[in-house]
């Protein structure tokens, strides 16, 4: 009799259990979140390559943050949806300066300590069509000047000494991003497949 | 017929100004740890000439309260950060224990090293109980004052909540969240937890210029505190409270009435933030140990025993009228 009284109120437990999680459900289905700006929202280095990973590891703790001496990491709020807060770098604001601090402070492994050739925020992509140099509209160097891989990651183009190539040694850190003067930030972070140079169709 | 009284041990009384000064120092700590951050971000930007004059107003004051202590502020101000949701002092990892239970839920993994940076809080939970609800919780500060401003507002004439509700209400929340989280793969349970909330916001407001979504939630459950039930988050909503008071059922240190001195005055019932029961001998699991009942107690009749359960209602106390009268009564009737 008091193990039926027992299973009895287990599942009264357990109804009422799904019952009360049953409306976020519903309005996860029907309005589907609102996917943040990626050039804009980049994860900070050393983040596990999965975003689903990333977010199920991450804990919201703010550590990565408070640990920043750029203080370039913040952390989406209302708008966030279930990356509510998590990390990210806005590169256009303030970029990341690879000092792997993030890393070594996370609890939780979200942010993996990696050596620095091998993070993998993303890889910068220069617009040719905006770029001063490349539309002869004098010279600048600041994107080439200010990275702090150097060679390997964006050098100069053989024949307009100006003009700056992106070199497959970009780590995606975005300082490049930051210093950019053209209004219209001619040089962005994008994936590591859609490559250095931005495709235009007429 | 004296009864030989038993007193308590006499710092048991003082704990309660203990526990108010442990608040204190986490809640200040919370303050002070985003303007450290703020100024080793100007330390590292070497550009004191750039800053605005609010910012020299903060690497100022930082600079004379820290460097009698550190001799690289970019480097050495690092021992110390984070919140109580998970943090790093001098090298040791601390998270909450609903940190660690809400990524399992929400990865569906376990990993290991943060789950044993959860390991510390959880041994002192088996052992002292609830105690992390009543003498760290930066929410807790700013929930007890809210309870002392609803007294004031009460003695001024105005009215304010004090409804019962189920306690078991937020072992439901803890279990609606949990599965939330595995649901949708991130840690909502944070976004309803007080003292994360807490942690995250005064850094957002002071280092990122704003408060985020969490802070309304916050006022709304200070309201709730303030309008409905008496200090109502806690005694039934909050999911770290559930999770702590499963943890801390069979906990060691408990307080315990010592009947032969209690005068059935139910201080202790009015002052117990938690609406337990001390008079009828009804801690259970959700007892935080803050012993504000203990300093309250104008007989010395509440102590710490060391036991894994409560002692059963031991009746009226002895120095109260109703113990008197039924003595007599009994005296009358053996006449």
């Amino acid at each position: 009799m008091r193990r039926r009284r027992f299973l009895q109120k287990l599942l009264y437990g357990g109804g009422i259990l799904i019952s009360s999680t049953l409306p976020y459900a519903l309005s996860r289905f029907i309005a589907p979140e609102a996917k943040a700006d990626p050039l804009s929202h980049l994860r900070p280095p050393g983040a596990l390559k999965d975003d689903n990973a990333f977010v199920n590891a991450c804990i919201g703790c703010g550590l990565c943050g408070e640990v920043c001496p750029p203080k370039c990491i913040e952390f989406y709020q209302r708008d966030g949806g279930s990356n509510v807060n998590t990390p990210y770098i806005n590169p256009e604001v303030k970029a990341c300066i690879l000092c792997n601090k993030c890393m070594e402070v996370c609890p939780t492994a979200s942010l993996q300590e990696t050596p620095l050739k091998e993070i993998d925020m993303g890889i910068s992509q220069i617009d040719r069509l905006g770029c001063y140099p490349w539309v002869d509209r004098g010279i600048c160097g600041a994107c080439v000047s200010i990275c702090p891989l150097g060679d390997r990651a964006i050098s100069y183009n053989m024949w307009n000494q100006y003009r700056p190539v992106v070199q497959d040694g970009c780590v995606g850190c975005g300082l490049c991003v930051e210093v950019c003067p053209h209004p219209s930030l001619p040089i962005r972070i994008v994936e590591r497949a859609q490559g250095t140079v931005t495709q235009h169709r007429i | 017929m004296a009864e030989q009284s038993i007193k308590p041990f006499f710092l048991w009384k003082h704990l309660n100004k203990l526990r108010w000064l442990s608040l204190s120092i986490v809640f200040m700590m919370l303050i002070y740890l985003p303007y450290a951050h703020l100024y080793q971000t100007y330390e590292a930007a070497h550009a004191y000439d750039l800053l605005a004059d609010s910012e020299k107003q903060v690497y100022d004051v930082m600079e004379s309260l820290t460097s009698s202590f550190v001799d690289d502020p970019e480097e050495d101000l690092d021992a110390i950060k984070g919140n109580t949701w998970s943090g790093t002092f001098f090298g040791l990892q601390l998270s909450d224990p609903l940190a660690a239970v809400g990524q399992i839920f929400a990865g569906l993994t376990l990993y290991t090293p943060f789950l044993l940076t959860a390991l510390i809080p959880v041994i002192f939970t088996l052992i002292f109980g609830r105690f992390f609800c009543g003498w760290i919780c930066p929410a807790t500060f700013i929930y007890e004052l809210n309870t002392n401003f609803s007294a004031w507002l009460r003695r001024a004439g105005l009215k304010t909540g004090n409804r019962r509700f189920d306690r078991r209400v937020k072992y439901l929340v803890l279990g609606t969240g949990l599965v939330l989280s595995s649901l949708t793969g991130s840690v909502l349970v944070a976004g309803v937890y007080p003292p994360a909330i807490v942690g995250r916001e005064i850094y957002y407001a002071i280092a990122l210029g704003g408060f985020g979504a969490g802070s309304v939630f916050f006022v709304g459950t200070l309201l709730f505190d303030l309008l409905v039930a008496r200090r109502g988050f806690c005694r039934y909503l909050c999911p770290g409270g559930a999770l702590y008071s499963l943890l801390g059922r069979f906990r060691i240190f408990r307080i315990q009435r010592i009947v032969e001195n209690c005068n059935d005055c139910a201080k202790c019932n009015a002052i117990c933030e938690f609406g337990l029961n001390p008079l009828h001998d009804d801690f259970g699991q959700e007892c935080n140990n803050c012993t504000a009942c203990i300093a309250i107690c104008p007989t010395d009749a509440l102590t710490f025993k060391v036991k894994i359960s409560d002692a059963p209602d031991m009746g009226p106390g002895h120095l109260g009228r109703q113990y008197l009268r039924d003595k007599e009564e009994s005296i009358e009737r053996a006449a």
